[in-house]
C-alpha cells in the first residue's frame, strides 16, 4: 500500500558545481518530482554554495545542507539520509552529483517498488536504476549484484530481478528500511558504504533492479572496481575500499571470510601486475580493516 | 519552466485507497458504538505493524502536538457530537500495514535454542531438553502463589432496584469471545460453538482478544448472522467492557460465551451489575503455565459465570475442589462427535512380531508438543526397529517455530528418508488409518483429541502422563514427562507390545474400555446447544 509518497532526493557533492547543476536540472524535469532535493555539500570550495542557494531561492524543494568539513561520500549520504528521515520522507532517492536521471527515472523506481509489493506481497528494500555511461553502455562500477534466485519474479513488462546490493547511484529506499536497519556508516568515508548498506537492508527482503528507470553517470572513464586497476592515483580510494570491505566481512562472516577476500584481492592484483609497493599498502588496509569496527547509527 | 507535481501529490492507486477506506470504516464502527453522542476526533497515522493499531483514547479536550503529526501522519477525521456541548474524545490510532507473505504464513519466528545453550543443543539436544524440562518443573512449582479462590459476588438487596432488560426489536444474539482465530484446540471448539449458536437460532458476534493476522477468519460461517468485530486490532482492552455494554444493548445479546478471551472475563462485573439478564459461560481445556492458565482464570471468576464448561473430568475436579464452584455449574462436555461415537470400539492394528512399524506424531510445532523429544523418540524407535528386523517409517504432521529445527535434526540423525514431514492441513484420519503408533510426548495437554481420533482409526497412542490423558490411556501407555524417560519408556512400551501378546491385548482392551467410557460422556455440543437454544428463545423480562 502506498498512501504516503513524500520523496527526498539526497545528492552528495564536492567541488563539481557544473555537473551538480545538470543533476538539479534533471530532477526539476522529473515526472515525479521529489518533494525535497537535499544537496549535501561536503564543504566544497568552488561556487557550489552560491549556485545551490541561488537555485533554492526559486525552487522551494531544494535544501542546501553544507557540512563543516569533507566527510566523504559515506559521511555525506549518512548526513543526508538522516536529515531527510527527520524531514519525514517516505522514500529516499540517493545519487551522486554526476548522475543525470532520465525524466521518468524516479517515478519508475517508485512504481516498481509499490507495484512489486502489490503483485507479490513482499516489500523490496530498495529499487535501483540501470546506470549507463555517457556513451549508453552499462556503467561498469554501478552494476548491481543479484541474489541467487534473482529471476523469481521476473516477467515480461516487469523485469525486476532481485538484488543483494547496488551502488548509491539512483537507488530508491523506502522509509521502513531506514527505520528498521539504520543509516549508512559514516566512518567508511568513501567506497563500500553503498554495498554494505544495501546488503544490510536486503536482510529484510532483497532489492530490485528496475531497468526501465535509467540514469547517465558522467564519469571520466568507464572502469569497474577491480584491485587489478590500482595505481598511484587511485590507491587512496582502493585502500578505503579494502579496509571497509574487510571490516564488513569480519562482522558478517568472520576471519575465514576475510581470508577468502584477501585471497581474491591478491589474485586480482597479481593478474593486474600491480606494483608490489602498492600491493603492500592494500594488504595494510586489509589488516587495518580487521580492527575497524564502525558503529551503525539508527535513524 | 513547467514543473510536474511533487511525489507527495501522486494520486493513490484505487486498491490502496479502498483498503485504507475499509480499515478506517471498520475502526470507526467500533468507536462510534462506544461513543455515540460524543464529538470524536480521529488522528490517523500509517502503522508500522501489520496487526495492531496502537490506539490511544483521550477523553476530554486534546490539543494536537508535534508527536501527533509525524512522518506517518495520515490526517484527521472529525465526527461531530450529538450537540454542540458534546464532550470531546480523541482517538489517536495507526492503520496497520499489509501483512507480508512470511507473516501470513507464520506468526512466530523460527525457534532457536537460548543463546547461551546453543552449543549444548548442537552437541546434545536431549541435554538441552532436560534443562528446559527442569525449568518447566520449577515454573509449575511457582504456580502456588497465584490466586486460587473465587472472587466473591454479592447478590445485593431487593430494596434497591435491579436493572431490567430493555425491549429490542432484534432477534437474540450471542457474543462469542475467542483467544484468536488461529489453529488450536480451543479455537476448534470456538468455531464449533459459533456454528451451534447459529444453528440454535442466535445471531452471533465474534471477538478475539489477541491481535493477530486471524488466519482462520475465513472459516467463520459465511452467513449474514455472523459478524466478526475486530476489537483485537482496534480497541485497547480497558475499553472492552464499555464496548460490550453497548453491543449487548444495541444487538439484544442474551449470552456471552468465553473461549479463552481474557478481556471478556474483565467485562463480567459490568455484565453482572448492569446487564444481569445476560447468560455468561466459558469453556476451558487445560491447566497450563505457572499461573494455571485459563481454568484458573475461570475458577477465579466462578461466581460471575452461569456455566463453566470443561472437556475433562480432571477439570471438573479442579474447578469444584479448587474454587468451590457449585457442582451444577461445572459441566463436562467432551470435544467429541456423537454421530461417530455410536460406532463399535475400533480394531487396533498393531500385532505382536509384525514386520513393519509406522509411527505418527501430530501436533503444532511448539514447545508444548515437545517436537525435539518426538524426534529423539523416533530415532530411538528406529534403532529398536533395526535391532528387531522391523521396517520403520514415521510421519510428523504440524507447522510452527520448531519446524526448521525438527527438519535439521531428522537430517542429522539420518532419518530424512524414513520420516516424512507434512503440513498442518494434512489428511490426519488417513494418516492415523495407516499408522500403528501415535506418539504424544507433550509437556502439557488437556485431553488430546488426537489420541481419541487415533484409537478410532485403529492406532495405539502413547502419551506423556499429563493433564487428563489418563482418562483415555491405560497406565502402561502413559510415559513419564522427563525427556530421557519419555523416550526410554515409549520404546519400552512398543517393545513390550511387539514381544508380549498378552500385554498388547491388555492395552487394546484398556483403550477400548476407556474409549467407550469417554463416548458415553456428554459431548460439548450436547451441553452447549440447549443453553444456546434457551438464549435464543428468551424474551424481554426473562
Amino acid at each position: 500500500m502506498s498512501v504516503l509518497n513524500k520523496t527526498a532526493a539526497v545528492i552528495v557533492t564536492f567541488n563539481r558545481s557544473g555537473k551538480l547543476m545538470k543533476v538539479l536540472d534533471a530532477l526539476a524535469a522529473q515526472t515525479m518530482r521529489p518533494d525535497i532535493v537535499l544537496v549535501v555539500d561536503n564543504a566544497s570550495t568552488d561556487d557550489t554554495a552560491e549556485l545551490v542557494e541561488a537555485r533554492a531561492r526559486d525552487d522551494g524543494s531544494i535544501r542546501h545542507l553544507r557540512l563543516p568539513r569533507n566527510v566523504g561520500g559515506a559521511g555525506g549520504f549518512h548526513a543526508g539520509m538522516k536529515a531527510a528521515f527527520q524531514m519525514g520522507a517516505q522514500y529516499f532517492w540517493i545519487s551522486d552529483d554526476d548522475a543525470y536521471p532520465e525524466p521518468n527515472a524516479i517515478e519508475r523506481l517508485h512504481d516498481a517498488l509499490t507495484g512489486f509489493q502489490s503483485e507479490n506481497g513482499w516489500r523490496p528494500s530498495f529499487a535501483c536504476s540501470r546506470v549507463e555511461w555517457i556513451d549508453g553502455s552499462l556503467c561498469e562500477m554501478n552494476c548491481p549484484r543479484p541474489v541467487w534466485d534473482w529471476a523469481r519474479f521476473v516477467q515480461p513488462g516487469k523485469p525486476w530481478a532481485l538484488l543483494d546490493s547496488c551502488s548509491f547511484v539512483s537507488v530508491m529506499i523506502p522509509r521502513w528500511a531506514v527505520a528498521e536497519h539504520g543509516l549508512p556508516i559514516a566512518d567508511y568515508f568513501i567506497w563500500f558504504d553503498d554495498a554494505e548498506y544495501t546488503r544490510r537492508i536486503a536482510r529484510s527482503y532483497p532489492g530490485i533492479f528496475v531497468p526501465e528507470s535509467r540514469v547517465i553517470h558522467d564519469t571520466p572513464d568507464n572502469r569497474g572496481v577491480n584491485f587489478g586497476l590500482v595505481d598511484d592515483k587511485s590507491l587512496w580510494k582502493f585502500k578505503y575500499g579494502a579496509r571497509n570491505e574487510t571490516s564488513f566481512r569480519r562482522r558478517e562472516g568472520g576471519l575465514i571470510n576475510v581470508l577468502a577476500y584477501a585471497y581474491g584481492v591478491r589474485g586480482q592484483m597479481r593478474a593486474g601486475d600491480v606494483p608490489h609497493r602498492l600491493r603492500r599498502q592494500i594488504y595494510g588496509a586489509i589488516l587495518k580493516g580487521l580492527s575497524f569496527r564502525p558503529k551503525i547509527e539508527r535513524a | 519552466m513547467h514543473m510536474s507535481p511533487k511525489a507527495s501529490s501522486k494520486p493513490v492507486d484505487s486498491t490502496a485507497s479502498s483498503e485504507l477506506g475499509d480499515q478506517i470504516a471498520e475502526m470507526r464502527a467500533i468507536y462510534e458504538r462506544i461513543f455515540p453522542t460524543q464529538h470524536l476526533r480521529y488522528v490517523l497515522r500509517l502503522g508500522e505493524n501489520a496487526i495492531w493499531s496502537h490506539p490511544e483514547v483521550l477523553e476530554g479536550v486534546h490539543v494536537p502536538g508535534p508527536h501527533d503529526m509525524g512522518a506517518q501522519f495520515l490526517g484527521m477525521i472529525d465526527r461531530p457530537g450529538a450537540n454542540a456541548d458534546a464532550p470531546e474524545v480523541t482517538i489517536k490510532i495507526a492503520v496497520p500495514r499489509q501483512a507480508l507473505p512470511y507473516e501470513l504464513k507464520q506468526t512466530d519466528a523460527p525457534w532457536k535454542p537460548q543463546a547461551r545453550l546453543g552449543r549444548l543443543f548442537a552437541a546434545n539436544p536431549m541435554a538441552y531438553e532436560y534443562i528446559r524440562y527442569q525449568a518447566e518443573i520449577r515454573r509449575k512449582k511457582r504456580s502456588r502463589k497465584f490466586q486460587s479462590t473465587a472472587l466473591p459476588l454479592g447478590e445485593g438487596t431487593d430494596l434497591l432496584p435491579k436493572p431490567q432488560r430493555p425491549a429490542s426489536d432484534k432477534r437474540p444474539a450471542a457474543l462469542i469471545g475467542m483467544h484468536w482465530l488461529e489453529t488450536g484446540g480451543a479455537e476448534k471448539l470456538g468455531f464449533d460453538s459459533i456454528r451451534w449458536a447459529l444453528e440454535s437460532g442466535l445471531r452471533v458476534f465474534v471477538v478475539a482478544s489477541v491481535a493477530s493476522i486471524q488466519r482462520l477468519a475465513h472459516k467463520l460461517p459465511d452467513h449474514p448472522d455472523v459478524t466478526f468485530i475486530r476489537l483485537d486490532r482496534w480497541l485497547p482492552h480497558h475499553l472492552w467492557p464499555r464496548f460490550v455494554e453497548k453491543l449487548v444493548l444495541d444487538e439484544n445479546i442474551t449470552l456471552v460465551h468465553n473461549h479463552h478471551c481474557i478481556p471478556l472475563y474483565e467485562t463480567l462485573p459490568l455484565l453482572r451489575s448492569r446487564l444481569p439478564w445476560v447468560k455468561t459461560l466459558d469453556s476451558t481445556h487445560i491447566v497450563e503455565h505457572a499461573d494455571g492458565g485459563y481454568p484458573r482464570t475461570s475458577g477465579v471468576w466462578s461466581n460471575y459465570l452461569d456455566m463453566q464448561h470443561v472437556i475433562s473430568r480432571e477439570l471438573v475436579g479442579y474447578l469444584r475442589d479448587g474454587f468451590n464452584a457449585p457442582s451444577g455449574r461445572v459441566v463436562l462436555g467432551r470435544m467429541l462427535d456423537r454421530a461417530e461415537d455410536d460406532a463399535p470400539a475400533p480394531e487396533l492394528r498393531l500385532k505382536t512380531g509384525q514386520k513393519t512399524l509406522h509411527v505418527a506424531f501430530i501436533g503444532r510445532m511448539y514447545y508444548q508438543k515437545r517436537p525435539i523429544v518426538a524426534v529423539e523418540t523416533l530415532r530411538a524407535l528406529d534403532a529398536w526397529a533395526t535391532r528387531n528386523g522391523v521396517e520403520f517409517s514415521a510421519t510428523m504432521v504440524g507447522e510452527g517455530p520448531f519446524e526448521g529445527a525438527v527438519t535439521r535434526l531428522l537430517r542429522r540423525y539420518g532419518l530424512g528418508g524414513k520420516v516424512v514431514q507434512m503440513p498442518g492441513n494434512a489428511d490426519v484420519p488417513a494418516l492415523l488409518g495407516r499408522s500403528d503408533i501415535l506418539i504424544l510426548p507433550s509437556n502439557n495437554e488437556g485431553l488430546a483429541l488426537v489420541c481419541y481420533e487415533a484409537i478410532a482409526h485403529g492406532c495405539i497412542p502413547i502419551s506423556t502422563r499429563v493433564g487428563a490423558q489418563d482418562e483415555l490411556l491405560p497406565d502402561e501407555l502413559l510415559v513419564p514427562l522427563a525427556p530421557h524417560a519419555t523416550v526410554r519408556q515409549t520404546v519400552f512400551a512398543v517393545d513390550r507390545m511387539w514381544h508380549d501378546n498378552g500385554f498388547l491385548q491388555r492395552q487394546k482392551d484398556g483403550l477400548a474400555q476407556r474409549w467407550r467410557q469417554l463416548s458415553d460422556d456428554p459431548t460439548a455440543e450436547e451441553v452447549l446447544k440447549p443453553v444456546y437454544r434457551a438464549a435464543a428463545e428468551t424474551v424481554q423480562g426473562n
